[in-house]
């Protein structure tokens, strides 16, 4: 009877011989799993090239490394090196005019008596001699602009290159307790800055919280082509020497919470505090005719020695089942009356294992700042402060962007990264005097990025 | 693997959880592509070329090697080359037996005897077929637990329909809790046990079986005879420390039949059988 089968009573042990046969498959297993890469890789480089185009301003292209190695399992040591060209035009801060205008600003120092030609300098320009004081030893030269009638005012010989790097250490000291340290540095041909900064994290109820507080000082000089002008002087062709400095502290402190298994938050609140010249040297404001709204002077631009900005960031990432979305907020305050805003959102959008999409949307907008003016009137009070830069006046940007990665393969990924920058401000403002009111005193930015990157570990 | 699948991590990081989800899905749906009997897979190419020797990749030569023990270890009972008997077989919850003839015919296509193993090549006869399934999942179980395991130091816990393994007690160093699935009604739970370390695999009848009135064929068939065993519990559950050993130690249990508890009192196996 087929039901009844033979069955034969295993020998006792058959457990033992079992686990062990089990073991020797599974060993096999392991050793392939050692072989995969799933372990952390020590050292990764990040690798990137920068381009950025205002439409008919300045261009900047700038190639970064960061390299991260981790020593051990609590320590972490990076450091970063980035240089960027920028060349092109950037606003004067005088309002435009009916009439061509000229500007003259301090260019080079010679010794009395060189020969010069008088060319034509890069951007536009040409370059003057100034006459000496007497009984001085060296000349100046000078360059002058001359900005065509009804067009915006921009110094279109601008030119600058920095280079920075930062060096950085992350120190676990317990389970729970994270230490980070740097030190920063970056040089421009007129503007030296140097930073030092530490943090603690703390983690607390088993990683679901993160306490962290930080601190940076940085202490930068200034020393501008011409010098530092006197603020709310006429502006000229001499030469004024002089470097200015200013401090900063920055503090911040943050919390960092999993809200659900797949909502990570983050709160947190910075404060600044700067002293020191502020002040852009290059910058001027027009002060204008009462009736005409013709500029009859152009003064270098004042702001205070004095700086103190807040802001509040609320950050969220949300983890879908393969996408990421990040949603941010940051308010922003100064006691120069500056308040602003920001909204940004990011869709990480995976679309295969080894492709992904991000598509980010940002919106910015800021109040202008108490001293703010689009220029001065002849005849009234000059105020204590006044500028005429318009990253200090109301406006609101937006920028829609999207970037693309691609995983080469476990270890490197590239990625390309294409933002529109939109930034619009108010060009006819209330009460404008005049031919001003025939000009367009804030035009529209346009600014395109791209950015390639290269991410690989070893 | 057409059964519902499961990976429990421990912790508070939210990100983690879905990263070693991802870890676990990839491992197992590797493994299930590999040694699919449905689908393209090295399988289903053994298969097609039985009668020809073929030289299998490591991973495979592990597997026959494993099954080869098992075969021996339970005399024959447990042979990955049973497919044919499947054949005769429909376990759909229908009622078709089949006749003695139909078995006598599938059972000259079985018997690991008939095989020709010098690893890494592999002959079958022709018409043979084998078969991973009885332990394709639990293998699965294991290698997606150590991949996990290499990934993160939380406890995590990988359930591939219904075969399991943890990687320790969880972050409170309390057991997990694990329910027994009802044999007779899918979905509840027939018992609570607490797990603290290893790994539980069940065998049984509980959603495959051939009904005829007063009889129920479970899905355990003797490959020897090839009729299914008698009077086998309808499921057995095995701890151990893999998932892999608790799988063949609840399918050799089955086996059995009537004498399953005893052998796993004999062998002295943490073990619940549900008759």
């Amino acid at each position: 009877m087929q039901l009844k089968p033979r069955v034969a009573a295993p020998t006792p042990g058959v457990r033992r011989a079992l686990a062990a046969a089990a073991a020797g498959l599974l060993a096999g297993g392991q050793a392939e799993a050692q072989e995969a890469p799933e372990d952390a890789p020590a050292t990764t480089v990040d690798s990137a090239l920068l381009v950025y185009h205002e439409v008919n301003r300045v261009q900047a292209i700038e190639p970064e490394v960061n390299v991260s190695h981790k020593l051990n399992e609590d320590s972490t040591f990076n450091l970063g090196i980035t240089a960027d060209s920028l060349t092109g035009a950037t606003p004067l801060g005088a309002v435009p005019s009916t009439l061509p205008q000229t500007y003259v600003r301090p260019y080079k120092v010679i010794p009395l008596g060189t020969p010069v030609t008088v060319t034509s300098a890069s951007g536009g320009s040409t370059v003057v001699l100034v006459p000496p004081p007497t009984g001085a030893k060296t000349q100046t030269l000078a360059a002058s602009t001359i900005v065509p009638s009804n067009t915006y005012p921009l110094d279109r010989g601008f030119y600058d290159r920095r280079v920075a790097g930062h060096l950085g250490w992350e120190q676990a000291l317990t389970q729970n307790l994270k230490l980070d340290g740097g030190v920063a540095y970056s040089k421009e041909h007129d503007y030296r800055s140097e930073s030092a900064h530490i943090g603690l994290a703390q983690d607390l109820n088993g990683h679901n919280t993160t306490l962290s507080a930080a601190i940076n000082y940085e202490s930068d000089l200034s020393f501008p082509i011409g010098g530092t002008p006197t603020p709310l002087t006429q502006m000229n062709g001499d030469w004024k020497g002089r470097n200015a400095t200013l401090h900063e502290i920055d503090a911040v402190v943050g919390i960092t919470q999993v809200m659900s298994r797949r909502w990570l938050a983050t709160l947190s609140y910075s404060y600044s505090d700067e002293h020191g010249y502020q002040t852009d040297p290059y910058k001027i404001i027009s002060v204008v005719d009462p009736v005409s709204g013709q500029p009859n002077a152009q003064l270098y631009e004042s702001r205070p020695d004095w700086r103190r900005k807040q802001s509040l960031f609320f950050d969220n990432k949300i983890h879908l089942a393969r996408d990421v979305i990040s949603a941010s907020v940051r308010g922003f305050k100064d006691d120069w009356g500056i308040k602003s805003l920001t909204a940004d959102l990011r869709y990480r959008w995976q679309i295969v294992s080894d492709f992904y999409l991000e598509p980010h949307l940002r919106y910015y907008t800021q109040g202008a700042a108490d001293f703010f003016h689009y220029y001065l009137v002849s005849g009234e009070a000059v105020p204590q402060y006044a500028s005429a830069d318009t990253r200090l006046a109301k406006f609101h940007a937006q920028t829609y962007g999207m970037k693309f990665g691609v995983a080469l393969n476990e270890i490197s990924e590239l990625n390309l990264r294409l933002e529109y920058y939109d930034q619009h401000g108010n060009g006819s403002p209330a009460g404008a005097i005049g031919q001003l009111q025939q000009q367009n005193l804030f035009p529209d930015l346009k600014a395109y990025t791209v950015l390639l990157g290269y991410t690989f570990a070893f | 693997m057409a059964s519902p699948c499961v990976v429990l991590v421990d912790t508070n990081d939210a990100f983690l959880g879905a990263e070693v989800g991802e870890i676990v899905k990839t491992e197992a749906l590797r493994i299930e592509a590999k040694f699919s009997r449905y689908r393209p897979s090295v399988v289903t190419h053994i298969n097609e070329t039985a009668g020809d020797a073929l030289q299998v990749d490591d991973e495979t030569a592990d597997l026959i090697d494993y099954s080869m023990e098992c075969y021996t270890l339970s005399e024959g009972l447990f042979d990955v080359t049973s497919g044919a008997l499947r054949g005769a077989w429909k376990f759909d919850g229908s009622g078709r037996v089949p006749s003695e003839d139909q078995v006598r015919d599938a059972l000259r296509h079985v018997g690991w005897s008939r095989v020709t193993w010098e690893r890494p090549i592999l002959r079958l006869q022709e018409g043979m077929e084998i078969d991973f399934g009885g332990i394709g999942k639990e293998y699965a179980v294991d290698r997606a637990l150590a991949l996990a395991a290499a990934h993160t130091r939380a406890p995590v816990l990988v359930n591939l329909g219904g075969d399991l393994r943890v990687s320790g007690p969880r972050q409170d160093a309390t057991p997990w809790t694990i329910a027994i699935e009802d044999v007779d009604r899918v979905g509840s739970a027939t018992g609570i046990l607490e797990l603290l370390s290893g790994a539980l695999a069940t065998s049984g009848d509980t959603h495959r079986f051939v009904r005829r009135p007063g009889v129920r064929y479970g899905h355990v068939l003797n490959p020897t005879t090839g009729w299914p065993i008698a009077d086998a519990p309808r499921s057995v559950t095995v701890h151990a420390a893999t998932c892999t050993e608790a799988g063949l130690l609840a399918k050799l249990a089955l086996l059995q039949g009537a004498r399953a508890e005893e052998f796993l009192k004999l062998e002295k196996v943490r073990a619940w059988c549900v008759r």
